[in-house]
């Protein structure tokens, strides 16, 4: 540009525009979580390996964390939301338990969870959840949970990157679908043996699942710890 | 002494779930009759914050956030009073999320309502509707009517018009009134009426339910009305599935009818001769 | 589309509006109300996106009346527009505007004259003889500038709006059902049957 009259200011470059960058906080950091439901007892598992992409963050990430000695959570997708959200489950359970002098039940749990999703309705924790535990009767329970906090009980339920290949064995397995024979409970080596099959499979088909396994066990004694070795490929 | 008896005075007034920090003191000092205002949700800080979620919840986002969807619901006045019925099918994009889902949400003994499009936004404003029915008994001494109810819902959605929720309720129930039965979604819209259906396959079961009903219908009749254009609905909708509940709203309150799996409502029907062309 | 029709006559002002409610290409409902009385002598029709119209109108309504309550008159119809198209208009200019079409008819008790008032979504405001919004204003202005005049009765009024509800059922693809017709005159709003 050039000046025309004295005073004019003289601009030589083009109208300056904020560079906008898009905002993208969210990242599949992969893996597979489970949990099955029995008569007494529950099984919380998932594998521990970590990805971004096609490359493997670590081999040991654990997915799930023990709650209480009654739940044990189980959370998939974005790790960085998954951390914020335990330790926000894990604060808010720990001023219940200054509050009231008692620990919170897995239901109280499970309630909790699905409004602290909702509360980012509009910023979403890219996360699945699952959280396994017993209830106040003593019986399994598993509540599943959609990124914004709608949840459910279940006697089953697969999530994460092998979901689409586990759920279905599982649904067949535990919940006898679309099998003649008479759906019965089914005891605690029988479902942790599911498990280990149903993670083994899923490793030699899911590019983000596999390492290790770890199965969480919570029975009325307390909450009990596995680990098995999965493929490393 | 006092100072004491005014600090918990203050703390217990002063509190509220619009901020994370006071959740403790919430749980010391918390009064319900107190915490009337809608919780506070986090928002991106970005330009657009609407925009930012439609770009990570559409199809085309690299990592998607598929939040629960698809449905048939339906709900229908009658002489014996209303029959809602509703399939249990949530599809999280072409994955079949969950086969068991509860559409129909129990508000209270004597209020349904029904669950179409975001699964979680239903979810979540049909409990905090269920909270506001409650305080409403306490403080009147008698429950809540359906339309003041239906209307408190739709007041509570239409706060967040244009913000991405997507729920289509019907709300219903018996007041002094009598039967009552109101659409609510979250455009705003909240309208009474006689026969409503909601979801992506409404229209099959809508092609069912006008040509079977009759306001004389008998109970049983009435129950068989809509479980079948559920079933209708979920043969042709692929987001509806799963199985049917059905439930009866009556005088004294509402009753649950059953749950009935469409795989085996199939063969049934199958059995059955469609019957004279009335 | 909701279409919305008002015609002034000489001592009354007669309104009408197709009662349906659509969802997507699904009719929920005929019967559906989509006016509100503001006041005992002022009537507000609205179309336009879903929820908004009933959320404004209701808005608009119980502000008239609680100004009725206060100070023992009510507003003139033409106060009645101004403060709703204020209202429209600052809406409008927010991060969530309405987005309404009225018709507000109304008689004036003082000056013993009907009125009606045209308003559209982006808060423009004209005092008109007649009026309609939606796809029916294509259909039925010309018919309305054809045979309207200033001092017609209510059975012509009636007849007029007939005319204009035949010729949208004979030329529109849109199947139009059922109208609701209500008049505004000296004794207050009453529903017609057409």
């Amino acid at each position: 540009m050039f000046s025309t009259y004295p005073g004019q200011v003289v601009v030589d470059h083009p109208v300056s525009v904020p560079i906008e960058h898009r905002f993208d906080p969210y990242v599949d950091n992969g893996g597979t979580l489970l949990s099955i439901a029995g008569d007494t007892f529950c099984v919380v598992a998932a594998d521990t390996r970590q990805s971004e992409g096609y490359s493997i963050n670590s081999r040991y990430v654990p997915k799930s964390v023990k709650l209480s000695d009654k739940t044990v959570i189980s959370m998939g997708g974005c790790y960085a939301d998954c951390l914020t959200l335990t330790k926000k489950i894990q604060q808010s359970m720990e001023w219940y338990h200054h509050a009231h002098g008692k620990t919170m039940s897995t239901a109280a749990v499970a309630q909790m969870l699905s409004i602290m999703l909702y509360q980012k309705r509009f910023f979403p924790f890219y996360s699945w959840c699952i959280l396994g535990g017993l209830d106040e009767e003593g019986k399994g329970a598993v509540y599943t949970y959609d990124p914004v906090g709608s949840y459910e009980r279940e006697s089953c339920r697969c999530a994460g990157s092998a979901s689409s290949l586990i759920q279905p064995f599982l649904d067949n397995q535990i919940n006898f679908k679309n099998q003649e024979t008479q759906k019965k409970n089914l005891t605690l080596e029988q479902v942790v043996r599911i498990t280990k099959d149903s993670f083994t499979s899923a490793t030699e088909r899911d590019i983000y699942t596999g390492d290790y396994l770890e199965i969480f066990v919570i029975t009325s004694k307390g909450v009990d710890v596995q680990r098995m070795d999965l493929k490393k490929d | 002494m006092d100072t004491l008896v005014s600090k918990y005075a203050n703390s217990s007034s002063a509190a509220s779930f619009d901020n994370e920090e006071h959740i403790g003191d919430s749980l010391t000092g918390w009064d319900a009759a107190n915490q009337f205002a809608i919780p506070a949700f986090d928002i991106p800080m970005v330009g657009n914050p609407v925009d930012f979620l439609r770009a990570h919840t559409d199809a085309s986002a690299e990592n998607r956030i598929r939040i629960q969807h698809g449905t048939t619901t339906l709900a229908f006045k009658f002489q014996g009073g209303i029959v809602v019925a509703v399939d249990s099918r949530a599809s999280g994009g072409s994955y079949i999320a969950s086969q068991t889902v509860k559409k129909v949400i129990e508000i209270n003994p004597y209020l349904l309502g029904t669950m179409a499009g975001g699964a979680a936004d239903c979810q979540y404003w049909e409990r905090e509707l269920g909270r506001r029915c409650r305080l409403y008994e306490l403080r009147n001494k008698e429950r809540i009517s359906v339309a003041a109810a239906s209307k408190i819902l739709s007041n509570m959605v239409y706060d967040y018009k244009g913000m991405g929720l997507s729920m289509g309720t019907m709300i219903t129930g018996w007041d002094k009134t009598g039967p009552q039965l109101f659409y609510v979604d979250s455009d705003g819209t909240r309208m009474r009426g006689e026969r409503f259906s909601v979801g992506s396959g409404s229209t099959f079961a809508y092609g069912v339910l006008d040509s079977g009903y009759d306001y004389n219908l008998s109970i049983p009749d009435a129950l068989e009305l809509g479980r079948r254009a559920i079933y209708h609905a979920t043969h042709r909708d692929a987001y509806s599935g799963g199985s049917v509940n059905v439930f009866h709203v009556k005088q004294t309150g509402w009753e649950f009818k059953g749950n009935f799996d469409v795989g085996e409502l199939h063969w049934e029907y199958q059995a059955q001769p469609k019957g004279p062309i009335v | 589309m909701d279409t919305l029709f008002g015609i002034t006559g000489k001592d009354f002002v007669i309104t009408a509006y197709d009662s349906k409610a659509v969802a997507s290409i699904t009719l929920m409902k005929i019967g559906e109300d989509k006016s509100r009385e503001l006041n005992p002598h002022t009537l507000m029709l609205f179309s336009g996106e879903p929820g908004d119209g009933v959320h404004f109108s209701e808005y608009i309504e119980r502000n008239i009346k609680l100004y009725g309550i206060r100070n023992g008159f009510e507003l003139s119809p033409r106060a009645v527009s101004s403060f709703a198209r204020r209202e429209l208009a600052d809406s409008l200019r927010s991060r969530k505007p309405y987005s309404v079409n009225l018709l507000i008819a109304g008689y004036d008790v003082k000056t013993n004259k009907p009125a009606l008032y045209w308003l559209d979504h982006l808060a423009s405001l004209a005092d008109v003889p007649f009026a309609a919004h939606g796809y029916g204003a294509y259909y039925c202005l010309s018919l309305l500038d054809r045979y309207h005049r200033e001092d017609i009765s209510e059975e012509e009024g009636i007849k007029l709006m007939q005319k204009c509800i035949a010729e949208l059922r004979s030329r529109m693809i849109l199947n139009m059902p059922d109208f609701v017709a209500k008049i505004v005159n000296k004794d207050g709003i009453r529903l017609v049957q057409l």
